[in-house]
């Protein structure tokens, strides 16, 4: 009541709306493909950002075009457009056997996993390139000169340092990949943010919809920050990268 | 100090311009800014939708109109008329915000909305069917059962459909034309909304006969023009301006404009609907 007097604007808050039937039904439903939509996109984005970030590094110069290529068309084209695509535009061109199959299988969330694992996997693609890139030439030189082969160098040498590395930057990837998932509800998709929007027209109380969401979001978001924060200690080479509040010396 | 009077000033302008608003009514807002500013669609054929010349245009827009002229007439002054989208999902938002004066689309007058809005009278009445694939198995909401619709979020046919056919698999879009397009692919099998929307969706389709509009209405959907509530004054100024369209014969002129039989969407006005409309205009 306060801040609707402050802001001027006449409005009765009522916050019960969010955990009554069945309200709150949805707000967990809606979290729940929130969460699977993200896990698996995300284990796809990061399994397609290793491919191609390691291939942009690669000695071999058609594996480095086809690698750039990849990263330079799925980056920059807008994830809305490409959600668009893999639910009205792609499928249209599949067999009907797979298209029927599909779309009596959740179409809408396979749809919005494509959209977003090609969309982030060339984001994580670079991210991973700029921690291969991090790499002193000498150490990758050294892995060499001790008999390993290429393939095996970048196994067992590169990838591992590469993947501590970019711990950070990949965090920042996975939360926007998060919240991108929002945008699956254009395609048909029940998410946390479907759900926010389904109590907001059923109540008309946006303000505590989406409220609800925000903080969800931002709980998520800061559990999935805690846990990268630790992993990162956790796999952290002693002595390789500093800390400051570990000096080595 | 000098910090806690900035702080001090910032929170007296704050208040102050809240108290402004706040006591402000519509007319006066409207007479202040000199602009009257309407929430609409644009995908909903024949009542507000972007036609193929690319202009904002439809039935919902043209009785705007007549409420625009009679704003004018009440405050003696000339004031721009301004379109902005508004979808079900955000439509009340809009109206609580300021940011629009009045929805005039295809919102549905029922007991909810009418907790948070004020409607106008009924300048429409319609209910809810299906548009299917020619020669689909649904024939109306009994062969919903398992079935894939897709609706639009925020209607009331969603909200029916949830609520007495749980039965059905729902679809469910942000917008008309994600929903209907997703019926035409044969993602889902069958795209439910109100009638006439789905007779303009027929008829603005690349192959109309393609499409059939099936099943009798299983909702009641009266159209009202929404406001902020409270505000008797706008309301009647809205209202006198609907019933002076539907007393002097300006609404049927409209109507066959967009609904006549030479129009892009024919769907006659039944006696019942026309004595409806007139039994709403109380005496001068």
């Amino acid at each position: 009541m306060l801040l609707s007097g402050f802001f001027g604007i006449p409005y009765d808050f009522r916050w019960s709306v969010l955990w009554e039937a069945p309200h709150y039904t949805w707000i967990i439903d809606g979290l729940w493909m929130t969460l699977r939509i993200s896990a698996i996109s995300w284990v796809f984005a990061v399994l397609l950002g290793i491919l191609f970030g390691a291939l942009r590094t690669s000695p071999f110069r058609p594996l480095r075009a086809i690698a750039t290529a990849y990263v330079e068309f799925f980056r920059n084209v807008p994830l809305l457009v490409w959600l668009f695509f893999w639910y009205f535009g792609a499928p249209e061109v599949f067999p009907e056997v797979i298209r029927q199959w599909l779309i009596h299988h959740g179409m809408e969330f396979w749809s919005a996993v494509a959209g977003i694992c090609v969309y982030h996997g060339a984001r994580m693609a670079e991210i991973i390139r700029a921690g291969i890139q991090s790499i002193p030439k000498t150490q990758i030189e050294g892995a060499l000169s001790t008999g390993l082969s290429v393939p095996q160098t970048y196994r067992l040498i590169v990838i591992p340092i590469a993947l501590r590395l970019i711990v950070p930057p990949l965090t920042n990837d996975s939360l926007g990949l998060l919240k991108n998932s929002s945008l699956a509800m254009t395609i048909g998709v029940a998410e946390l943010t479907f759900a926010t929007r389904q109590i907001e027209t059923y109540t008309a109380k946006a303000f505590e919809a989406f409220t609800a969401g925000t903080l969800i979001y931002l709980g998520l978001c800061l559990g999935i920050a805690f846990v990268m924060d630790r992993l990162e200690r956790k796999f952290a080479i002693p002595g390789l990268i500093a800390r400051t509040e570990r000096p080595e010396h | 100090m000098k910090r806690f009077g900035i702080f001090l000033m910032v929170a007296m302008l704050i208040l102050g311009m809240a108290g402004i608003s706040a006591a402000e009514t519509t007319l006066e807002k409207i007479k202040r800014t000199g602009v009257f500013t309407i929430g609409t669609r644009t995908g909903s054929a024949p009542f507000a939708y972007i036609n193929k010349q690319n202009e904002w245009v439809g039935f919902s827009i043209d009785l705007a109109g007549l409420v625009h002229k009679n704003i004018e007439k009440k405050l003696g002054q000339s004031v721009k008329f301004e379109l902005k989208e508004s979808a079900p999902a955000t439509r009340i938002p809009l109206l609580s915000s300021m940011a629009v004066d009045l929805i005039s689309g295809t919102m549905t007058d029922t007991r909810p909305r009418r907790e948070n809005v004020d409607f106008s009278l009924t300048f429409f009445i319609t209910g809810a069917q299906f548009i299917v694939k020619k020669g689909s198995p649904i024939r109306g909401v009994q062969d919903v059962g398992g079935r894939r619709i897709s609706s639009v979020q925020g209607s009331t046919n969603e909200r029916e459909l949830r609520a007495r056919y749980p039965q059905a698999i729902l679809v469910i879009f942000p917008d008309q034309p994600a929903a209907f397009t997703a019926m035409t692919q044969g993602k889902v099998d069958a795209y439910t909304n109100d009638g006439i929307q789905l007779w303009g969706l027929k008829y603005k389709a690349p192959n109309p006969d393609d499409w059939e509009v099936v099943g009798e209405m299983y909702t009641y959907e009266p159209y009202g023009m929404a406001m902020r509530k409270n505000d008797s004054d706008f309301r009647h100024v809205v209202n006198v301006a609907l019933m002076e369209a539907i007393e002097g014969g300006v609404y049927f002129k409209l109507y066959d404009k967009w609904f006549g039989p030479k129009s892009e969407t024919p769907y006659p006005l039944s006696p019942e609907a026309r004595n409806f409309l007139m039994l709403q205009v109380v005496p001068k």
